[in-house]
């Protein structure tokens, strides 16, 4: 029984990395219509950011608020640089753009900071007895401290969105363009403001995941790819689905690899493409998503 | 109508890329005044109004309230006081009625409780269903809401592209008489484009027939409506 729950809680953690990465990218399919196939290398590129500010001496969590400005300034950067130029000529050009940002971010990363792995210092108390005990199981502090950030963030989302004057234009941006032209919502600075929020929540959950992780030049491929069919499990044009996606992949993720011997780690993402499979074969929008009806 | 009008369009030329949908309209609005340009499907209707709010290109003059306005962007034309009800509504759908209405009032610095009552007073229905998604609501709310969304903004010129489009003659029986409150009750000018010509006509205080982007007749809401070939073409009333 206590080996469940610390890896119910394990895979709770891990889910909330994922279901960060899968808002990140929500909040920008929401907006434009794109997944941002970068959007994990400008987060692994913040997080060895966090790490070159920590190594001159300043506190991680100054440090990450930093790096999620950078992140935010270079997702921006993207949206005006790289999609919109492109958008106007043709849409589906724009996957293959963003793949290679993803390649130019990448191998950005690799320039400045090398290929060998670094250690990152955890925001959260993280030495060997910091642990607490939940129902017999042993939880780590840190972990728990993930759950709490993703908390934490979507309270200030839902703050964001619901509350304030720009939270109600990105979503009169994301439902529908052309009014919000006519109710003079400046639709431009919605998209930038968008990719940005998306950019900075991306770096945060790099700067999370790789203090237990380590940090190298491939620190989120891996989890870009489970933060995908999660927002796509959950609805790709829904947070909430993002969130419940997340972590629904965060707990199979820590159910396979414990309770299945031996090969359970190679089984990760076999099982994540069935996921993918079955959401896309009979519920295309996902869990949570805005059905699409077509009519001809 | 001794003063300027508040709109005045001379020359006005729109199309898309090399296509040329309107060429040189002339027309006014004068202060309080309901005017309906009619025509058919095709004849450049909502080309019309998305020229006048600064959504497409356009050739000529568009002056509002005294001001040169043809080469402003959307958002100033709606700032200077032209706020537009799209064809097919063009609600948010995914929001509820009132962030509808919050969105509507996106330019208006300060409160806007007093312009939501206001609305909410006008159109009852969407102060019940104010929680309620706007994409749950019937067509003919929806239309209201739309209108209610365009007055948020505080204009003094609203631009009505086809609402009765969809709409069964009653509602936009309604529809068209909360048309006409704005004027009395409100003090607000209105340009409706519409092919319903009976009861468009019957709102208006003067008309223009558009026909494949050229004004070919004007007049008064009465005589238009009491002229043969507008009665043969538009209302299919064939002598």
């Amino acid at each position: 029984m206590s080996l469940f729950i610390e890896r119910f809680i394990n895979g709770l953690a891990d889910g909330s990395i994922y279901a960060l990465l899968a808002l990140a990218l929500v909040v920008v399919f929401r907006a434009t219509g794109q997944l941002n196939f970068a959007q994990g290398e400008i987060g692994t590129m913040g997080a060895f950011f966090v790490s070159t500010l920590t190594l001159s001496g300043l506190s991680v969590w100054l440090s990450i608020v930093f790096a999620m400005v950078l992140g935010f300034v270079v997702s921006a950067g993207v949206e005006r640089v790289v999609v919109r130029p492109i958008e106007h000529r043709n849409p589906s050009a724009v996957i293959v753009a963003l793949i290679g940002v993803f390649l130019a971010v990448n191998q950005f990363v690799a320039m400045i900071w090398g290929v060998d792995a670094r250690g990152l210092p955890s925001v959260f108390p993280d030495a060997a007895d910091d642990f607490v005990t939940i129902f017999g199981a042993p939880v780590r502090i840190a972990r728990l401290g993930l759950i709490g950030v993703l908390i934490v963030v979507l309270f200030l989302l839902w703050l964001m969105f619901n509350k304030t004057k720009i939270g109600l234009a990105m979503r009169a941006v994301a439902n529908n363009q052309e009014s919000s032209n006519l109710v003079g919502i400046r639709v431009g600075t919605v998209l930038l403001l968008g990719w940005g929020l998306a950019g900075a929540i991306g770096v945060l959950a790099a700067a999370m995941l790789a203090p237990s992780a380590g940090l190298t030049g491939t620190l989120m491929l891996g989890p870009f790819l489970l933060a995908s069919v999660a927002a796509v499990l959950g609805g790709l044009d829904s947070p909430v689905g993002a969130v419940v996606g997340g972590l629904i992949i965060g707990l199979t993720e820590a159910f396979i690899v414990g309770y299945v011997p031996f090969f359970g780690a190679d089984m990760l993402f076999p099982v994540m493409l069935v996921i993918l499979l079955v959401v896309l074969l009979f519920r295309p929008s996902g869990l949570f998503g805005t059905e699409r009806v077509e009519r001809v | 109508m001794s003063a300027a009008p508040l709109l005045n369009v001379e020359g006005l030329s729109a199309g898309y890329g090399p296509i040329e949908v309107l060429h040189q309209l002339d027309f006014t609005v004068g202060e309080g005044e309901i005017v309906v340009i009619l025509g058919a499907n095709g004849a450049g209707k909502t080309t019309t109004m998305r020229a006048i709010s600064g959504m497409i290109g356009r050739h000529g003059t568009v002056e509002f309230a005294g001001h040169e306005i043809s080469g402003a962007k959307p958002d100033a034309i709606l700032r200077a006081g032209i706020s537009q009800v799209p064809q097919g509504r063009g609600t948010f759908t995914d929001l509820s009625v009132e962030d509808n209405l919050r969105a509507g009032g996106y330019t208006i610095k300060g409160s806007i409780q007093d312009d939501l009552d206001r609305w909410y007073e006008l159109f009852p229905r969407l102060a019940e269903r104010r929680s309620q998604k706007a994409g749950s609501l019937s067509g003919g709310e929806q239309q209201m809401l739309a209108v209610a969304r365009a007055m948020m903004p505080r204009p003094k010129l609203l631009l009505c592209d086809e609402p009765s489009l969809g709409l069964a003659p009653l509602i936009t029986q309604e529809l068209f008489r909360v048309l006409g409150s704005l004027r009395d009750e409100h003090g607000m000018s209105l340009l409706v484009v519409e092919q319903n010509a009976g009861m468009a006509l019957a709102l208006a205080d003067r008309a223009y027939v558009l026909e494949t982007g050229s004004i070919v007749a004007t007049g008064t809401g009465a005589e238009l409506l009491a002229d043969d070939t507008i009665k043969e073409a538009y209302l299919g009333v064939v002598n």
